[in-house]
């Protein structure tokens, strides 16, 4: 078949989607004639935290993590977490994923023909999920999580 | 050479995607008042469970087998719609989106990245599987019609995986060689019959008729129909799809209501709903059909005899297009006071918009000024109104307002992606 020159791989096309909404500043400045506003030149967009969090819009999902097993990766309960369903699942990323049908956040780590489920608190001890045995589907990998500061307690 | 993306069982689909135990479980999804069966997977197609089918008439073999049932929830499946379409816009530029489940690609110059078309076929396949957890089925052909045969045989077939490519005139005639011509596009179930009478059963006996023939026979749209399957294209891809030509609801009333001024109120409601979304598409309607029906299922609950059935349907011409929910109810309201007899127990009233036109079109009348332009931006503004703060916040006063009326559906699942109260929760 024809060879293009620039070969872009087919991931990386995306349509531009007009109905986003982007901010623009506006400098509502009166100029005095002969002199024209210096930031002119620096208007630039208003930073957009979905541009920050979500790469991929349509293939992204946002879950709410419950319970504390993942308190050392930073999710607490109620943590908001963008899960790109794009990113190939590998050992030591953190995933959503359903096992036998309960939905569950966990570090990934594969074990020969098993899959380790890890948790990030002592608590919880790591979960084995046989291929063969368990249904195993993944949602996708966490790219980050959005949470309130925990509440300040004072120390006694 | 055109293709054609369709999902497997697109609503049932939808649920799996947010459930994996549904996984090889019958299901079935029910209208907006859970009446009808209107989706099944394929293990509930399996079990004989219809399309459009009663779904009281289902109880034993619900009681026999773990059949899963959902109301609809369109929110979700419009929203992964738009996923689905949005993704397949990665791989071709140019996407016509068909329906809900279904779109077709122009790939013309797009094969240079994958070393051929099925390979293409895969990867949208692979990709809709990890990204969207949605199993789809893609058909490559050099027309449209064609694409949606090859889209079968790959529904059909399971050993093609899923793509079919009909790239060759071999190929092309040994998948028109079998193919019953109820199945191809635009061959709705008059024509097939006209067609079979005359003997005509595959769509390769189609292909070979004599031209002037189908012309008289079937039109011209029999004539393209023909081209299309000898691969010369005559469906282009329609980027920009053209208005509705007509708009109408009937929802039923949830229980059956003998007297006019409780139909007059839903007749008001459903009005308003079809004018909402004539407004959003941008046109004026010309004319309104109101129909009135009782249930042919009822019986009389005393003596189990079948009570007694009356329908009926008028259309008014309006004196100018227009848009205006006040002027079009007027006239709806006479109309089914036209139509209303007393002492029947009623099921269903409807109402239809037909002759539409675009907005700026605007014809003066003989004997009457046009629309009053005050009237159509006053229900523009009540849309914004209603949009912002919730449906029937502002509402005619005809319309008897029972925020219990529509009914509640009795299996809704969440909408994952589109509420922050229903996001799917981790632990």
């Amino acid at each position: 078949m024809i060879e293009t020159i620039d070969k872009i791989p087919p991931e990386n096309i995306y349509l531009v989607d007009a109905t986003r909404r982007a901010d623009l500043p506006f400098y509502d400045a009166l100029v005095p004639a002969g002199f024209s506003n210096p930031a002119d030149n620096h208007i630039r967009e208003r930073l957009n935290l979905q541009d920050l969090c979500v790469l991929h819009p349509d293939c992204t999902y946002f879950v709410k993590a419950v319970g504390e097993s993942m308190i050392g990766d930073y999710i607490y309960d109620g943590s908001i977490l963008v899960v790109d369903a794009t990113i190939p699942v590998e050992t030591g990323r953190v995933i959503v994923a359903w096992v036998n049908g309960e939905c569950c956040v966990k570090r990934f780590v594969r074990q020969a023909k098993m899959i380790m489920l890890e948790s990030s608190n002592v608590l919880y001890p790591p979960r084995y999920v046989h291929l063969d045995r368990d249904q195993f589907s993944v949602l996708g990998v966490v790219t980050y999580i959005v949470s309130k500061p925990p509440k300040y307690v004072r120390p006694r | 050479m055109y293709g054609l993306v369709d999902a497997n069982n697109f609503y049932a689909s939808c649920h799996r995607a947010f459930d994996p135990t549904l996984e090889g479980k019958p299901i079935v999804v029910l209208s907006n008042r859970d009446g009808n069966i209107v989706a099944r997977s394929n293990e509930a197609k399996a079990l004989g469970i219809g399309m459009g089918q009663a779904f009281f008439e289902t109880k034993d073999l619900r009681e026999q087998h773990d059949i899963r049932v959902f109301s609809s929830n369109y929110e979700l499946y419009g929203d992964v719609s738009a996923r689905l379409m949005s993704v397949l816009t990665q791989f071709v530029p140019d996407v016509e989106v068909y329906s809900i489940d279904e779109a077709f690609l122009l790939c013309e110059d797009y094969v240079g990245i994958y070393p051929s078309y099925s390979g293409l076929g895969q990867d949208i396949r692979e990709k809709m599987k990890q990204w969207l957890r949605l199993p789809v089925c893609v058909g490559f052909a050099p027309t449209k019609t064609l694409a949606k045969v090859a889209n079968r045989l790959a529904k059909k077939n399971p050993e093609l995986n899923g793509v079919c490519v009909l790239d060759s005139q071999e190929a092309i005639a040994e998948a028109l060689e079998h193919f019953p011509i109820a199945d191809l596009w635009g061959v709705g179930r008059k024509s097939a019959g006209k067609l079979k009478r005359n003997g005509i059963e595959t769509a390769a006996q189609l292909r070979d008729v004599n031209d002037d023939w189908i012309r008289q026979t079937m039109t011209v749209n029999g004539l393209r129909l023909v081209h299309e399957l000898r691969g010369l294209p005559c469906k282009l891809l329609e980027v920009n799809p053209p208005a509705k030509k007509s708009i109408c609801t009937e929802p039923g009333f949830g229980q059956v209501i003998p007297d006019l001024t409780q139909i007059n109120d839903a007749l008001t409601v459903h009005l308003s709903r079809v004018c909402e979304k004539l407004r959003r598409q941008e046109s004026l309607c010309g004319a309104v059909t109101v129909w009135l029906r009782t249930n042919p299922y009822r019986r009389t609950p005393g003596n189990g005899q079948p009570a007694k059935q009356y329908s009926n349907s008028v259309t008014v011409r309006l004196p100018h297009p227009t848009s205006s929910t006040l002027e079009i109810v007027k006239y709806a309201e006479s109309a089914l006071k036209a139509i209303f007899r007393f002492g029947y127990h009623y099921a269903k009233v409807g109402v239809m918009l037909t002759d539409l036109v675009p907005q700026d079109y605007r014809q003066a009348g003989v004997f009457v000024s046009g629309p009053d332009e005050r009237l159509i931006k006053l229900s523009k503004a009540m849309d914004k109104v209603n949009k912002r703060y919730g449906h029937d916040t502002l509402r005619m006063a005809s319309q008897l307002y029972n925020p219990e009326w529509p009914m509640k559906p009795q299996w809704l699942t969440p909408r994952y992606t589109t509420r922050w109260d229903d996001i799917l929760e981790a632990k």
